[in-house]
């Protein structure tokens, strides 16, 4: 049935699902009127300032506070001592570990927390910290993951020394965390010790930082009259920071509220409790007064939510044609001093097993070893549901060893391995259930795009003059939208979320949802989901996230979740608004439920058109008396929607690059970007975010690191050294979509945020090592900086004219 | 951050003259530029500070030194020190043996290995610098050294003669702050002369 002009415009109207509405939160951001947490003021607040240790690893002898208390405006020198009678010198991490609060007796990394100066301004807070002396007996310190479970290697954890398990099974040395594996074991060791072509390699995701503008803090307020526990605080998570306060301190949750304003950029680094968090609302509660904590650059660096530090093997088994017939990964992980990343209870190494990709591979094993370092804990953040980027990034890393190794066409061999569309849902070896996908058509289109024969034409011609230039294919799949709560959990709270749709009189909307907005456009996209389900105006329907007093329970935004989850809870409960409005047209236009159909934003009645009730006018009905008998008046929804499966978003990207041989210096010359993440909201929203994923993964490949060197000291922790591409480093993106719905998804959509950071990493390397690979390279490590490629180009004795 | 640098420098005076005074490790480290010893802890052990001068801001550096393994047949010692500067974010370790070798023209040479290691922010925004700010320091240090015990064998030659000897021995430290621009500076004067003297050979 072809729909009439009318509805059409009727349809446009409401700027609902495929409508490229302008980001509603942008009018108060660029106008400077957006509320990050150093906005937050209130009366009679102090500040807190921390003292951090210079030492990787080192024991407390004494701490002297004599001087820092001297300096005018300072109230308090807080130490673990101090925070001991309340129980809150250790706090649990929401990776089944314990974590000190403040150092108690010994520091396990540099610049952990060791004290804090509360004072009237952050000057005095300052001056005070620089004050406080602390007389520490260094001691060796494990920087090199390798050496971490070495016999008689220094021991990190004292306090657990003698615990043979931190929530995820049995520990075989004191510094180790887990050991985790999936997969068949032996009947991958099988495939292997037959196959005709076996390929392995070494290959390392260095540790980094998302480094988001805003950098972490909080403000905590304590009413010791009503015992209401306030904090403002940048977190991704508000109702698991509420969870964890009640549990940490005692008040009961009823009584805590947790506000997440405007965040400046979350990636993952602003899901777990730091220490900072938690002395701030400690101090809160024994003075009665507010406490605001500020991390500065240096500290967010170098001790908040870094990422990756995976120390991966690969390995492929397959037939003379490139057909892979089994995989064998593993990976030494480094999570620092403390396990603080977040985790599933059954998933410590988080969705690493998705590290089948794109491909059809019969028999599959991966073991995943976490060990404690004296480096500072995390390793899940960056735009990256949970050892994702570590996982796609050693399979698209390997097909192309693989590749190279038979001589087959880079593009070719991801061909004859793709998971063919008409298997889907597809379930890997390694036991996930691919939604939905379409790999060869999307690699097609992208391969036509960019020209790819013609490119390979070029790159022969040049690479018989000596130039240098690479063609880097990647085909990833991701797996986002933690996740049926039968296998995804936090603390033990399943990974539903929720939304809350109230609709008014007058046929306007507000809608409050468990996710939390850092810059992904929320107040936009779910508007536009919600407009659609109700026929109501996009422009009409408020969103409100991040206040734990008023949104209902959810577990947050991170891993690309909020739409898989969040959106598909909005869409429900607003179905759920729709079926009592069906009811209420009923009613009103005196006709049974089955003759009335829905029409972009009202119930008419079957074969007579003009007989028809909108949504307003039902809205305004649902409050008075007129109503089917029994029924209650509102038109109000709720949906806690626990997901039946995760959301497998994938792309195909082409990278062209030249580089340099006498300077090393890469430029890319062309990306290629094509991405399905399903339905597609808002199509405006969704290219900015991948414009953001693939300046990220481009600032990973080329230059991003934190470094350390043997004595655990960072060499990396400030932007004079870490590097953020601007606008003038940062390459020219093309982006291309093709649409495969998610199957259970309830408009179909899967998540899209991560995937071009996850995707265009392994597409950086893939392509700076293929202007190699004539030469013999299988690959290179990150970062790709100019100094390090030159080092490749001297190694191979091409630098020189 | 680690560092070792290995040096030796000669000395005008004789080799006993150079033990003496090595043996004093309040004189020593009043060569040292930005040194001081606040406090003698027992014969072998004293507190001390070194104050550094970066531009507009100070950093000063307490912490201890030991004198240990005096040798008095091979004339050498080894000194260690460790210390965090003041605001608590760096910390520094130094262990350094030094020996006195009688040159054959009847003077010496003052020889050094020293071990050197930085941690926190020292490390971190210093490190890149260490190695070369570290043999400035020294190249000072030894200038210093040199001058004093010149002096030195200058009293003793006199008390010799019959004058009185002054009450101290040891002339007053010149520098009580470590200039880090002025060092610096001669870095990369150092390192231009190195340059262009390349190019001409």
């Amino acid at each position: 049935m072809a729909a009439s002009s009318d509805t059409l415009e009727r349809d446009a109207k409401l700027q609902g699902v495929g409508s490229s509405r302008l980001r509603k939160e942008d009018a108060r951001f660029i106008r400077g009127k957006g509320t990050y947490i150093d906005d937050i003021k209130l009366p009679g607040m102090l500040f807190g300032a921390i003292v951090r240790s210079p030492y990787a690893h080192a024991r407390i002898k004494s701490i002297d506070k004599t001087k820092a208390l001297a300096v005018p405006g300072v109230v308090a020198v807080l130490v673990a001592d101090d925070l001991k009678p309340v129980k809150l010198h250790w706090m649990p991490t929401i990776g089944g570990d314990v974590q000190a609060v403040l150092a108690d007796k010994k520091v396990c990394f540099q610049m952990q927390e060791v004290a804090m100066v509360i004072a009237a301004d952050r000057y005095s807070a300052a001056d005070g910290a620089d004050l406080v002396e602390v007389d520490y007996e260094e001691l060796p310190a494990i920087v090199d993951p390798h050496k971490a479970m070495a016999p008689g290697a220094p021991v990190i954890r004292e306090d657990i020394a003698d615990k043979d398990e931190v929530g995820h099974g049995k520990r075989t040395h004191p510094n180790h965390i887990f050991t985790w594996e999936a997969g068949d074991k032996d009947g991958t060791d099988a495939v292997f010790a037959r196959a005709a072509v076996t390929v392995r390699e070494e290959i390392l995701n260095p540790r980094v930082h998302p480094c988001p503008l805003e950098t972490c803090g909080c403000v905590a307020s304590f009413d010791k009259v009503t015992g209401q526990l306030t904090v403002y605080i940048t977190s991704q998570a508000p109702h698991l920071v509420r969870t964890v306060v009640a549990m940490l301190s005692g008040v009961p949750e009823s009584k805590i509220r947790i506000i997440s304003g405007d965040i400046g950029g979350g990636f993952g680094n602003k899901v777990p409790i730091y220490p900072g968090y938690v002395v701030a609302i400690v101090a809160s509660i024994v003075t009665g007064v507010p406490i605001k904590w500020i991390e500065s650059r240096i500290e967010n660096i170098s001790t908040t939510g870094f990422a990756r530090d995976y120390h991966g093997i690969g390995e492929l088994a397959a037939d003379k044609d490139g057909r892979i017939k089994a995989l064998r990964f593993s990976a030494l992980a480094d999570h620092g001093a403390f396990n603080s990343h977040v985790s599933a209870t059954k998933l410590p190494a988080g969705l690493f097993s998705i590290c089948t990709g794109s491909y059809d591979i019969p028999k599959a094993y991966c073991r995943v070893d976490a060990v404690y370092t004296n480096k500072a804990p995390g390793g899940v953040a960056y735009r990256c549901s949970l050892r994702v980027t570590e996982a796609v990034y050693l399979i698209e890393r390997m097909i192309d060893v693989l590749a190279q190794k038979l001589g087959i066409d880079k593009a070719e061999i991801r061909r004859r391995n793709f998971v063919k569309a008409d298997k889907f849902p597809y379930t890997t070896s390694l036991g996930w259930t691919l939604d939905s996908g379409n790999y060869h058509a999307a690699l097609d289109k992208v391969l036509k795009a960019v020209d790819y024969e013609g490119l390979r034409r070029e790159q022969a011609a040049k690479r018989a003059k000596g130039e240098l230039m690479g063609i880097g294919v990647c085909t990833f799949t991701e797996i986002v939208g933690a996740g049926p709560t039968k296998v995804c959990d936090i603390l033990g709270i399943g990974l539903f979320d929720s939304c809350d749709i109230r609709v008014n009189p007058t046929g306007s909307a507000i809608a409050r949802l468990g996710t939390m907005s850092q810059g992904q456009g929320h107040a936009t996209t779910y508007a536009q989901i919600i407009a659609t389900e109700l026929g109501l105006s996009s422009e009409e329907i408020q969103i409100e996230e991040g206040d734990t007093d008023k949104a209902p329970y959810g577990a947050g935004t991170w891993g690309s979740r909020s739409t898989p989850v969040g959106g598909a809870a909005a869409a429900l409960a607003a179905r759920k608004i729709r079926a009592k409005a069906h009811k209420i047209a009923a009613h009103l236009l005196e006709v049974g439920e089955g003759d009335l159909e829905w029409e972009v934003d009202r119930f008419k009645v079957k074969g007579n058109p003009a007989q028809a009730k909108t949504m307003k006018e039902i809205a305004l009905a649902a409050h008075t008396s007129n109503l089917p008998a029994g029924m209650e008046q509102g038109l109000d929804g709720t949906e806690y929607y626990d997901p039946p499966n995760l959301t497998y978003p994938f792309g195909a990207y082409v990278c062209v690059v030249d580089i340099d041989r006498f300077t090393g210096e890469t430029k890319v010359r062309r990306f290629y970007a094509l991405d399905d993440c399903g339905t597609r909201i808002n199509p405006m929203i969704i290219e900015g975010q991948i414009h953001g994923g693939l300046t990220e993964a481009f600032a990973v490949a080329f230059g991003q690191a934190v470094p350390f060197d043997e004595n655990g000291n960072h060499l990396g922790n400030s932007l004079m050294d870490y590097f953020l591409p601007t606008a003038v480093e940062t390459p020219r993106w093309e982006t291309d979509h093709t649409l495969t719905p998610s199957p259970h998804h309830p408009i179909g959509a899967k998540g899209v945020a991560e995937s071009p950071h996850v995707g265009g990493i392994p597409c950086f390397t893939n392509a700076v090592v293929d202007a190699f690979a004539h030469l013999g390279v299988t690959h290179m490590d990150m970062p790709h900086t100019a100094y390090r490629v030159w080092q490749q180009c001297k190694a191979l004795g091409i630098n020189k004219r | 951050m680690k560092i070792q640098i290995d040096k030796t420098y000669p000395m005008p005076c004789t080799a006993d003259v150079a033990w003496e005074f090595l043996q004093n490790l309040e004189a020593v480290a009043g060569c040292m530029p930005g040194a001081k010893i606040t406090e003698r802890l027992d014969p072998a052990r004293y507190k001390g500070t070194v104050t550094a001068r970066v531009g507009p801001a100070t950093m000063s550096f307490r912490g201890e030194v030991e004198m240990k393994d005096v040798d008095p047949s091979a004339r050498s010692l080894r000194l260690l020190g460790k210390g965090t500067d003041s605001t608590g974010t760096s910390g520094a370790a130094l262990s350094l043996t030094a020996r006195i070798d009688a040159t054959a023209d009847g003077l010496c040479a003052l020889s050094g290995a020293s071990e050197m290691s930085m941690s926190g922010k020292a490390a971190t925004f210093g490190g890149r610098m260490l190695y070369t700010v570290a043999e400035q320091i020294l190249q000072q240090f030894a200038a210093n050294f040199a001058a004093r015990v010149g002096a030195l064998a200058g009293q003793r030659a006199a008390a010799g003669n019959g004058a009185p000897a002054p009450a101290s021995a040891v002339p007053a430290a010149d520098a009580s702050e470590l200039n880090v621009l002025a060092i610096a500076w001669t870095i990369l004067q150092n390192w231009l002369r190195r340059l262009f003297s390349r190019k001409v050979a």
